[in-house]
């Protein structure tokens, strides 16, 4: 009996070793075909990464960007909807935040309730009319969140004066190394600043410092100033909207709890925590997502059909040897083996080479992210995404070279011989 | 002259493989479903390819199959093969009954004790000729050393001991066939069959392959069929079909 067993499994290896040989040698015969299976369960493969690692990114950057804001609620009022008006923003909903926020700020736990709103400006240097739209940030006093790398912070926001509007402003501006760059302006040069070309034209402010917070924060260039000088220079001193009010817990106060109270006497609007905030904020680019899914599905879908198809094509050429070689008595086991070997040998060489090429993909992607969006390593790979491709890979050339084979196995071979 | 036995009278050799009153006929199209017969569709036609034919083949016989197209000739080797079953009759080979073999059994069966050639060769193009004779025995459990040993003999007896590592596409027609010949003998079968082994050769490349078979008769039944007058006088006994019937049989030179 174990006699018997050693020949069988002694066959059986033979048969392997042999649709190995067979697959290695027909890959040598039909390099071209095989080739550009290879390259189609490459490019799958690198679709497959890069959109997986740019979903990675997101959202490990918008985790970052949370963290450095250091906040611990946010209160928005509907969406908080990029816009795609000028050089973007969010939509600033939540109107009357100068007295939302001070009502806040007097809750139980709650250490500090700030307005921030971002609204599109018009900005020029030396009174020229040569202007461009940038991010205009608004923000209540000069805050340690804030990050200088050049230069001074702001000094606060004196013109607020409770709600007079009547002080001194101080026509103080942060920017980041990307508008200064664009500007051509550096610490210590004048810039003029509104919300329309005329209030721009009226309101000169002088750069105090570098900061590249909310650049970061928003992946577009931005000037930053006191919240009631934004409100002056955009006109709405009226409404005095704001994207978000940021809320800073007491050290002692449990954040859900804050968050539990706050939601109970301001139903109107929605508080979140950061990372429910962050879920937020992707939520409203669904259709971002749905196509980054979608062009996942397809990527998969179409290296499937192009190995398919191709490895089809180099099967069909075969199937009168093969139909020879079953009519001799080589058993079609080891044919179809030989078949799901150049299918594995596709996925396993796509793979590798997708794998090989999405480092170099991935850096050259980040640097045209940085430049055209402004954010650092949007795209970030992980090993199971690594994984992930290969597997799909594998399963790719599988599914093709069974989906073949399987063709070859139920055709008659004295069909294919006379 | 259907219904009848052919035998070669050469008593010291022995039947190899025999067909009895063997019919085979194929069906033009599918049967009808049940919706189909509810609409009254008939059953599709058949055709006979083979009708009642007899023969036995001894070792060391040349039995050639001549006729025309259509004739039944392929249907007839592909049953003695045992590559189909027939509708009626039997085919045995060494008194068992084939059709009494699963389909597995019966691809083991060729694989053991029959070889077979095609008109046209029907190589691997990757492989060198040397491992296209091997491949066969990879499903005998014949180790490695072995078979490249076996495949370099039988192409050395070929006249292709100078070609065992050419590929393919590297041979010419008649090289090619020969490598195919020596594929068809690389697990020393009983019966040989060949299907117009010569029909994509030039005469000169035919007339070596048809040498080939006269050696490969030596010791195991041939069964060839072909249109080729010079193929056929190679042969012990000619049976010619037409309509799928044995119509005659007589030795190469005898009545057409």
């Amino acid at each position: 009996m174990s006699g018997r067993y050693r020949r069988l499994m002694t066959r059986q290896f033979t048969r392997l070793w042999t649709a190995g040989r067979l697959t290695i040698a027909q890959f040598r015969d039909q390099k071209v075909r095989l080739s550009l299976a290879v390259l189609g369960v490459t490019l799958a493969v690198l679709a497959i990464t890069l959109l997986a690692g740019a979903g990675v990114g997101v959202l490990e950057t918008g985790e970052q960007q949370f963290q450095t804001a250091d906040r611990d609620l946010w209160v928005t009022s509907g969406d908080t909807r990029l816009t795609t008006a000028g050089g973007g923003g969010f939509e600033n909903t939540l109107y009357d935040s100068r007295n939302l926020s001070a009502e806040m700020e007097s809750h139980d736990g709650v250490a500090l309730a700030a307005p921030l709103a971002f609204e599109t400006v018009y900005v020029s240097t030396d009174g020229s009319d040569d202007f461009q739209t940038f991010v205009g940030t608004g923000i209540p006093g000069s805050g340690s969140s804030i990050q200088v790398t050049d230069g001074n912070a702001l000094e606060g926001d004196p013109y607020y004066a409770n709600g007079t509007y009547d002080g001194e402003m101080t026509r103080e501006v942060l920017i980041d190394a990307e508008t200064a760059r664009s500007l051509g302006v550096s610490v210590g040069d004048t810039v003029n600043i509104g919300g329309s070309l005329a209030a721009a034209r009226e309101n000169e402010f002088t750069v105090v410092g570098i900061s590249p917070t909310f650049e970061r924060m928003l992946g577009t260039p931005t000037v930053t100033m006191p919240l009631s000088e934004l409100h002056q220079v955009t006109g709405n001193t009226r409404t005095e909207p704001a994207t978000f009010l940021a809320i800073t817990v007491e050290d002692d106060a449990r954040i859900e709890a804050v968050k539990q109270d706050l939601a109970e006497e301001y139903p109107e609007y929605e508080i979140r925590s950061n990372q429910e905030q962050l879920e937020a904020v992707l939520q409203e680019q669904v259709v971002l997502l749905a196509a980054g899914g979608t062009l996942v599905v397809v990527a998969i879908g179409a290296g499937v059909a192009l190995t398919f198809s191709l490895l089809s094509l180099v099967i069909y050429q075969q199937r009168p040897t093969f139909a020879a070689l079953t009519v001799q008595g080589v058993s079609p086991p080891l044919l179809l083996m030989t078949v799901i070997g150049q299918g594995l040998l596709i996925g396993l060489l796509g793979g590798g080479l997708g794998i090989l090429l999405t480092p170099p993909a991935v850096v050259a992607l980040n640097r045209l992210a940085t430049a055209v969006v402004g954010f650092d390593g949007l795209i970030q790979t992980a090993p199971w995404i690594y994984a992930l491709a290969l597997a799909i890979a594998m399963g790719i050339g599988s599914v093709a070279a069974v989906v073949a084979g399987w063709r070859v196995s139920q055709t008659p071979p004295l069909e294919v011989l006379s | 002259m259907a219904g009848s036995v052919a035998s070669f009278d050469e008593a010291s050799s022995s039947v190899v493989v025999s067909a009895t009153d063997v019919t085979k006929r194929y069906t033009r199209g599918t049967e009808p479903g049940v919706l189909g017969r509810l609409l009254g569709r008939q059953s599709p036609p058949t055709v006979c390819a083979v009708d009642s034919a007899s023969l036995e083949v001894r070792t060391e016989e040349i039995v050639g199959l001549a006729g025309p197209s259509g004739s039944g000739k392929s249907t007839l080797l592909h049953l003695l093969a045992g590559l189909e079953r027939p509708t009626d009759g039997t085919v045995t080979f060494r008194g068992t009954d084939l059709a009494s073999l699963s389909r597995r059994e019966r691809t083991r069966h060729r694989l053991e004790h029959i070889g077979i050639v095609f008109q046209q060769f029907h190589l691997l193009d990757s492989l060198s000729a040397r491992a296209n004779v091997a491949l066969p025995l990879v499903e005998t459990g014949v180790g490695k050393r072995e078979r490249r040993r076996r495949a370099t003999d039988l192409l050395e007896r070929v006249g292709l001991g100078d070609r065992i590592t050419h590929r393919p596409r590297e041979l010419s027609g008649g090289e090619q066939q020969r490598v195919a010949i020596a594929r068809a003998l690389i697990t020393d079968p009983e019966l040989v069959i060949a299907d117009e082994p010569t029909g994509e050769l030039d005469t000169e490349a035919g007339r070596t392959v048809l040498q080939e078979f006269e050696r490969v008769a030596e010791n195991r039944a041939v069964v060839l069929a072909s249109h080729d007058r010079e193929t056929l006088e190679l042969c012990d006994r000619l049976l010619r079909l037409r309509d799928g019937s044995v119509v005659d049989q007589s030795p190469p030179g005898g009545s057409q």
